[in-house]
């Protein structure tokens, strides 16, 4: 373009001097951005398994939980509680509005506990095999920061406390956070330092777990909180924890938790139901328990009251599994035409972390060598469970 | 928590599993699987000073 007069010094843009949405996608030339211009989120960038809580295979509420250690309703997801009140654990429908979850995990108190004892405790866990954390490189100088995100709601606003336990060596970190207004869906956000100190096991054990505190006593709130990775001290694990459990009026949900390597969060990682499903079954899966006459597996019988089923798992376990049932008398065993009645025994032969050969003992009118089938009467109840949860 | 824990022989009375009571009537097979978290809760109950049952195979 000509001018007139001393030409003016050439400035460049900066992102400030372009008025928003003034770029359309029309004005941008075919192939203009290349791959190094823009960050694609890494698929599977999520630790967490089963973050939106959408899958409950055991089941999708339990009450009476006040103490142990257990998994009890949404996958993924175990609860240790001591001392801290009673409490109903479910899926929740209740989810944030226009974020695309469809459930929640809710805590609901039910007896309260508002003077707690020293090693009074509750708290949700989510718990990582070392094979699948080799990436953030920890116990080395490269290590990797991770970045925690979620949606919390609860009536009781105050603070409360996310952690990072590292099994192997014994190692913890913990972070604050505040729920700021009472019955409000709000997004928080951690990033945790990476750790250059223990490296984690390259195995199937249990690593690493994601503690969210949510009541604690004296032996883990005494001292001061421990916001750098350092070797665990009880006390400095969940300081200035709010007391989720000093009223029954209490309740806590929480959905889209998201584990990642790096300082910001990105968006949730929505899977697939299936691939989230297999996700959960290498440590947990059931069958039945939602129709009648639900056939469990085929096998044959050696001897007159005895027989074997083989029941392959729907994908590989992360150990070999233990197998139970709390309903063994709503099981039928039928041979042909000839029913074997229920067994009185179950025994898991040498599981492995593919298949199960499940012995029946107790059976009636069997014939040796014969085909063996093992179902359901009319019961929805009856359940054969798999778990090999870390 | 455990109520009780007995050896499991299968077919050909090798030594296959744990058969574990707990007391809300759940029965389980326990692996010998030092992975299996069941597993290892039988090895601490056992350091604890419980008795696991055999009743030895030949059934």
């Amino acid at each position: 373009m000509p001018f007139i007069g001393n030409k003016p010094t050439a400035i460049p843009l900066s992102a400030d001097d372009l008025e928003d949405n003034i770029i359309s996608t029309a004005k941008i030339q075919d192939n203009a951005v290349t791959p190094a211009k823009y960050i694609e989120p890494i698929p599977f960038r999520n630790i967490i398994i089963n973050g939106d809580m959408s899958l409950a295979q055991r089941s999708t509420s339990v009450a009476s939980i006040s103490s142990g250690v257990a998994y009890h309703t949404v996958d993924r997801w175990i609860t240790s509680a001591s001392s801290a009140g009673t409490w109903t654990q479910s899926q929740s429908t209740d989810v944030p509005s226009g974020q695309g979850f469809s459930s929640s995990l809710k805590m609901d108190c039910t007896v309260a506990n508002a003077s707690l004892s020293a090693s009074s405790e509750l708290l949700l866990q989510s718990r990582f095999e070392g094979q699948n954390l080799q990436y953030l490189k920890k116990g080395t100088s490269s290590a990797e920061s991770t970045t925690l995100s979620f949606w919390v709601k609860s009536n009781k606003t105050g603070t409360y406390i996310a952690e990072l336990f590292d099994s192997d060596n014994t190692r913890q970190i913990s972070k604050s956070y505040t729920i700021d207004s009472s019955d409000t869906w709000e997004k928080k956000t951690l990033t945790f330092a990476g750790d250059t100190t223990g490296v984690f096991g390259n195995d199937n054990g249990n690593s690493l777990s994601l503690n969210l505190w949510l009541s604690a006593g004296s032996t883990y709130t005494s001292g001061t909180l421990s916001t750098t990775w350092t070797s665990y001290t009880n006390s400095n694990r969940a300081v200035g924890v709010t007391n989720l459990a000093d009223s029954t009026s209490n309740e806590w949900y929480i959905t889209g938790v998201q584990l990642e390597a790096g300082t910001s969060a990105s968006d949730f990682e929505f899977l697939p139901y299936d691939t989230n499903l297999q996700r959960c079954q290498r440590y947990f899966f059931s069958l039945g328990g939602s129709a009648t006459y639900q056939t469990y597996g085929y096998g044959m019988c050696f001897s007159t009251t005895a027989g074997m089923i083989g029941v392959p798992y729907p994908t590989t376990m992360r150990s070999a599994p233990t197998v139970s049932t709390e309903t063994l008398s709503s099981f039928v065993t039928k041979s042909g035409s000839q029913l074997g009645g229920a067994p009185t025994s179950l025994v898991a032969d040498f599981p492995g972390i593919n298949f199960a050969n499940v012995e029946l003992g107790g059976l009636s009118s069997m014939t040796d060598k014969n085909a063996l089938r093992l179902y359901t009467n009319n019961s929805t109840a009856t359940r054969l469970e798999f778990n090999a949860e870390l | 928590m455990i109520n009780t824990v007995t050896k499991n022989y299968n077919v050909d009375n090798v030594f296959c599993s744990y058969q574990v009571t707990y007391d809300n009537g759940k029965v389980s097979s326990v692996p010998l699987d030092p992975a299996n978290t069941d597993y290892q809760e039988i090895q601490q109950w056992i350091a604890d000073g419980g008795t696991v049952i055999d009743n030895g195979g030949g059934e």
